[in-house]
């Protein structure tokens, strides 16, 4: 402590010296952040309540919309049996696996994009015409292509991810700070290490930005390609449900995929709060 | 006014040897295009060894163009720059540079900015933990090595990156208006505390500034550069003591330098608002 009262008389006088990490609270007022994820809860409840008790005093149809309660018991018989399981780790699977090709496979070409005026004439072309176009009408090909099993579902997955990660690295790199790069040259930085050392680090909130939009994309399409072409997973069983008339195993399915699109989204949000920890965008 | 010397541009300190040597050097922006603009015309510069030199000019004069070519961040188009390694090609750890806007790596902590330059220069693991530890506490940065630049203002933030630039010892130190972001009262610390690590390490130190108290506080030599196209119009000898404190600001001598480069400044500054019209 001795040092940092040595330091202190020579810190800029108008600001504070340093915006601390957030500390802990007194434990007697309620943090704004608390408060924020109350009322959102809150509302969640309400909507729920509404849909429960909308469905069972007779205000809809319960074929047309069975309550949230009848929903949940269904989950969970299907949890018990085995099924719920295999139909979400699939689901998860499908969407996780092509979604980490895509990064794979995106993120390269988006630095390379932006590094070199050749892959730039090649692919700018490509993306341009591919990121608006609706990725799914490309499924009757890749069912074609590679049979009606996971790859063709994994590739789907893939090729719908592979253009906003490409999009967002390519703009993350081609517009970088110059300044840390000439810092890092100095020093002696190697093109090569420069790569590495400046350019991802510097593209990084673009290049999560990217994965952070593929990822619902990837988990839509996993969805989508599933009940296009059955078996098992999380849309296959709903379509399966339907085609039972079995409404509340459709909304078993509902449910299935909004609690897991939120758990996925969230994890990938505090992933990026640990990643871009140095950002002020972290101590918002 | 017999501490006032104009010497020839070319001329160096007869008693010491030429750290850098500029000469002939031109640079136009967008030379390959019709439009170009003639940026440096004709720069002849010695700066000895251990000298503190500052660069002062109007806006616009070239004279960080001219520090950036010294340290080899735009390549040399006409004529040749040198230093006792030899030509200048490429940015090098022989020329550390600070630039105005700090420059840190946002994503590394201040422990971790400084270590960086450790590593590349291949410093040992332990020395490099020991080098990092010493300049941050010289800086007074102590108690903020794991603070990230965004976290610090801006004045503490310049003195990580003078810290992380003095932390691998280059021989010769480029300085790109590294107080300009900063208030009157961090710029006058900054500034004293600079001229007691020059004093001390006996670096060669090229320093670009527009202002011209700052010029005379810190500068051993003062080349006052011309309105674009950036000529070497004046090289002033700073005749003042080496130990330079708040109350060199009331010497006369420090005040009649000041005004005498203030009106060759002026000129420029003139010359370069009539030319912008």
């Amino acid at each position: 402590m001795m040092n940092m009262a040595q330091a202190r008389p020579l810190a800029d006088a108008r600001k504070s010296p340093v915006q601390k990490a957030p500390a802990p609270r007194p434990a007697r007022s309620i943090s704004p952040q608390v408060v924020d994820i109350g009322v959102q809860v809150a509302v969640v409840v309400v909507l729920a309540g509404i849909w429960e008790f909308g469905a069972r005093f007779g205000a809809l149809n319960p074929f047309l919309l069975p309550p949230l309660s009848m929903v949940l018991v269904r989950i969970w018989e299907d949890l018990i049996a085995g099924t719920v399981p295999v139909d979400l780790g699939l689901t998860l699977y499908r969407a996780l696996t092509g979604f980490a090709i895509g990064a794979v496979i995106g993120i390269p070409v988006g630095i390379l994009m932006a590094r070199s005026a050749v892959v730039r004439w090649f692919f700018d072309p490509l993306v341009s015409i591919g990121f608006p176009m609706p990725k799914i009408a490309f499924l009757p090909i890749f069912i074609l292509w590679f049979d009606i099993y996971d790859t063709s579902k994994i590739i789907m997955v893939a090729f719908s991810c592979f253009f906003p990660i490409v999009a967002a690295t390519y703009a993350g790199c081609s517009s970088l700070d110059k300044w840390p790069i000439w810092s890092a040259r100095c020093f002696g930085a190697k093109e090569r290490e420069l790569l590495w050392e400046v350019y991802l680090p510097m593209a990084m909130p673009q290049i999560l930005t990217g994965l952070q939009v593929a990822l619902p994309v990837g988990m839509i399409t996993t969805i989508v390609t599933e009940m296009l072409m059955g078996g098992r997973g999380v849309g296959g069983a709903m379509i399966m449900a339907g085609r039972f008339a079995d409404s509340v195993g459709v909304f078993a399915g509902i449910v299935q995929i909004i609690l897991l699109g939120f758990v996925v989204v969230k994890s990938v949000e505090l992933i990026r709060r640990r990643i871009l920890i140095w950002h002020p965008e972290s101590r918002r | 006014m017999s501490m006032i010397h104009t010497a020839a541009a070319t001329r160096g300190r007869a008693h010491t040897a030429s750290a850098i040597s500029v000469s002939d050097v031109s640079h136009t922006y967008g030379a390959r295009t019709a439009g170009g603009m003639l940026a440096l015309d004709g720069i002849n510069l010695e700066i000895g060894d251990g000298e503190f030199h500052c660069l002062l000019g109007p806006s616009g004069c070239g004279k960080s163009t001219l520090l950036y070519l010294i340290g080899g961040f735009i390549p040399v188009q006409a004529g040749v720059i040198s230093t006792s390694a030899g030509p200048v090609t490429a940015p090098g750890p022989d020329r550390s540079i600070v630039f105005q806007n700090f420059a840190l790596f946002p994503w590394k902590t201040v422990k971790d900015n400084v270590l960086y330059g450790l590593k590349k220069a291949g410093f040992a693991a332990a020395e490099r933990e020991q080098r990092a530890q010493r300049y941050i506490d010289m800086v007074h940065l102590t108690g903020f090595e794991n603070a990230y630049p965004s976290q610090l203002s801006g004045g503490m933030q310049q003195r990580a990156a003078i810290a992380r630039t003095l932390a691998v010892d280059p021989g010769i130190l480029l300085m790109d208006e590294p107080f300009g972001a900063l208030d009157a009262q961090t710029r006058r610390v900054m500034q004293e505390e600079l001229r007691t690590i020059w004093r001390d390490s006996r670096k060669t130190v090229v320093f670009v500034t527009h202002d011209v108290q700052e010029a005379v506080f810190l500068a051993d030599r003062i080349s006052i550069m011309s309105a674009r196209p950036g000529r070497i119009q004046h090289v002033i000898d700073v005749d003042l003591p080496k130990d330079r404190g708040e109350e060199i600001l009331e010497n006369r001598a420090f005040i009649g330098l000041s005004e005498h480069i203030w009106r060759l400044v002026r000129e420029q500054a003139v010359a370069a608002t009539r030319g912008a019209h």
